[in-house]
């Protein structure tokens, strides 16, 4: 066990691994408060048919990537805001829509490109040096981001009219939340890849959730249960040959139903976790 | 002379193809207790929305703190604590009692500053005004209806606001507990010296209480003390249906009638 981790390629994969754990799980605090589950699925897509438009027209792919999320990301908040029609519809049709995109640019390149389909599914255990440092810049960027806004972030989270009644900018906050989204998943497409990017925001949050009346704590439980399941899948995936993507995911899934069975929630009087 | 906090001076409020207000012209003082009454759809709580700076007069204006309500910023925000109308709070939603209250430091503290020792007296000081310091750290949603409402107001005090905005405070919950949130409504007005702006559907409730009425239908019908404005053809105007004033209730004529 001790061995493998004198290897570069382990060592970085264990830290991206880590790096992701923790900020999707952080923003996947204030998704799950505020109701915006499925925003987190949509722009995995729509950041994956960015990066299927970067390979074809042979530009990198993370720029693109964070153009086609945030541009998702901003017309679904548009929608939800307007309430011209339901999130979860306006969500469906961007998340179907974008799929489409990224499987026209891929039907439109020559041949097969493995590097595409490494996003679609994530290889943590192939991440270079030059990917290590993109999602550690992304990841100190949304992790500084929230950490300045937090306090804004938790009461829209908790109730966006009264925070806007209170003085807060809740709408520009609203918006600064769904950015940082779209950022998160960028930052996540190369370990996880973009089909299982939603679980890593969703998932540890939700466990979270389960195991305390505390916001607060809800956050600290939520960062050490994704940064577990991403080291602790990595090290899963190595030691038994498995697709690491998935072995992060259904370790999380794993934690998320022991926590269902041991939520206080489940008690009749609700005591403070 | 009593300076005059919030006045509207013909103003109209509404949504494209929807007059919610029209030209309503009404001061409302400093330390005043103001009572707002009228039926369903009257424009109640776009009133409120405006006095929040929610909403932009579509005619007319409206003045708050001397400042036009379209020019409000966060700051201005600040000083009106507003309790909104009950919703359906999610009981499982990972809250505590000191920290929904914070939240009313929020605004008042502005971006990019944490909340220090003293956001967290002033917190705690709002929660023992309504009684509940002993649950600061109880789960929210373990609550029942009556002191989650009582929380809320706590969190509109924790703002340090001048002016207190609450919208349908006592509508879901049981006859005793109403009383006891008019009781700490009424004396947080007279020990806090706060104004106080109330919209309400229980006018006997409030009606000892308040130094005015005002009484909406889209228009204002009338504004003035309770007994000037509990008159049976204001009321009928309003309500649409005959309405009487008992010496501690307001029935309706037929139920009046029948129960004599």
């Amino acid at each position: 066990m001790v061995e493998m981790l004198a290897y570069e390629f382990m060592q970085r994969s264990l830290l991206a691994a880590a790096l992701v754990g923790a900020v999707c799980s952080v923003i996947g605090v204030f998704v799950v408060l505020r109701g915006l589950a499925f925003v987190g699925a949509g722009t995995a897509h729509a950041a994956f048919a960015g990066v299927a438009f970067a390979y074809l027209v042979g530009l990198p792919p993370l720029p693109l990537a964070v153009v086609f999320g945030l541009v998702t990301v901003w017309i679904t908040g548009v929608m939800e805001e307007q309430g011209r029609m339901k999130l979860d519809v306006s969500i469906g049709i961007l998340y179907t829509a974008t799929m489409a995109l990224a499987i026209l640019f891929i039907g439109l390149m020559k041949g097969y490109n493995a590097e595409v389909y490494g996003y679609l599914f994530g290889s943590v255990l192939s991440v270079t040096p030059e990917e290590l440092r993109a999602i550690l810049l992304l990841s100190l960027i949304v992790m500084g981001v929230l950490l300045a806004f937090s306090k804004e972030l938790y009461f829209i989270a908790f109730d966006q009219e009264m925070a806007e009644a209170s003085g807060v900018p809740a709408r520009r906050i609203f918006y600064l939340l769904l950015t940082l989204v779209a950022l998160t998943v960028v930052v996540s497409l190369k370990t996880v890849g973009a089909i299982l990017v939603f679980a890593m925001i969703l998932i540890p949050a939700s466990t979270a959730y389960q195991l305390t009346h505390s916001l607060s704590r809800m956050t600290a439980y939520a960062v050490t249960i994704g940064v577990a399941s991403a080291v602790g899948g990595v090290l899963l995936s190595y030691v038994w040959d498995l697709p690491s993507g998935p072995a992060i995911v259904l370790l999380a899934t794993t934690l998320f139903f022991l926590s269902v069975l041991l939520s206080p929630k489940r008690l009749r009087r609700v005591t403070v976790g | 002379m009593t300076k005059t906090i919030i006045r509207f001076a013909h103003a109209t409020f509404g949504f494209p193809g929807v007059i919610a207000l029209q030209d309503i012209s009404l001061d409302i003082a400093e330390g005043e207790f103001v009572g707002v009454i009228g039926p369903n759809g009257s424009g109640k709580t776009t009133l409120c929305r405006a006095v929040l700076g929610l909403m932009e007069p579509m005619g007319g204006s409206l003045q708050i703190f001397d400042c036009a309500c379209q020019e409000l910023r966060c700051h201005h925000r600040a000083r009106i604590g507003y309790l909104p109308q009950k919703g359906t709070l999610d009981r499982n939603f990972p809250i505590t009692v000191l920290e929904a209250v914070m939240m009313g430091r929020y605004g008042a503290l502005g971006l990019f500053r944490r909340p220090t020792g003293r956001d967290r007296e002033i917190a705690l000081d709002a929660l023992n005004n309504v009684g509940m310091q002993d649950h600061r750290d109880s789960a929210l949603g373990g609550l029942s209806g009556g002191q989650q409402q009582r929380v809320f107001i706590a969190r509109a005090l924790a703002q340090q606001p001048e002016v207190l905005l609450l919208d349908e405070p006592t509508t879901g919950i049981d006859i005793t507990t109403q009383h006891s949130v008019v009781d700490l409504i009424r004396r947080l007005h007279q020990d806090l010296k706060l104004t106080i702006l109330l919209i309400t559907h229980d006018i006997n409730m409030i009606r000892p209480h308040v130094d005015r009425l005002v009484l909406l239908k889209t228009r204002l019908y009338a504004a003035g003390p309770p007994d000037e404005v509990l008159r049976p053809d204001l009321l009928r105007q309003v309500y649409g249906k005959d309405l009487v004033i008992t010496e501690k209730d307001l029935v309706i004529v037929e139920d009046y009638h029948h129960h004599r």
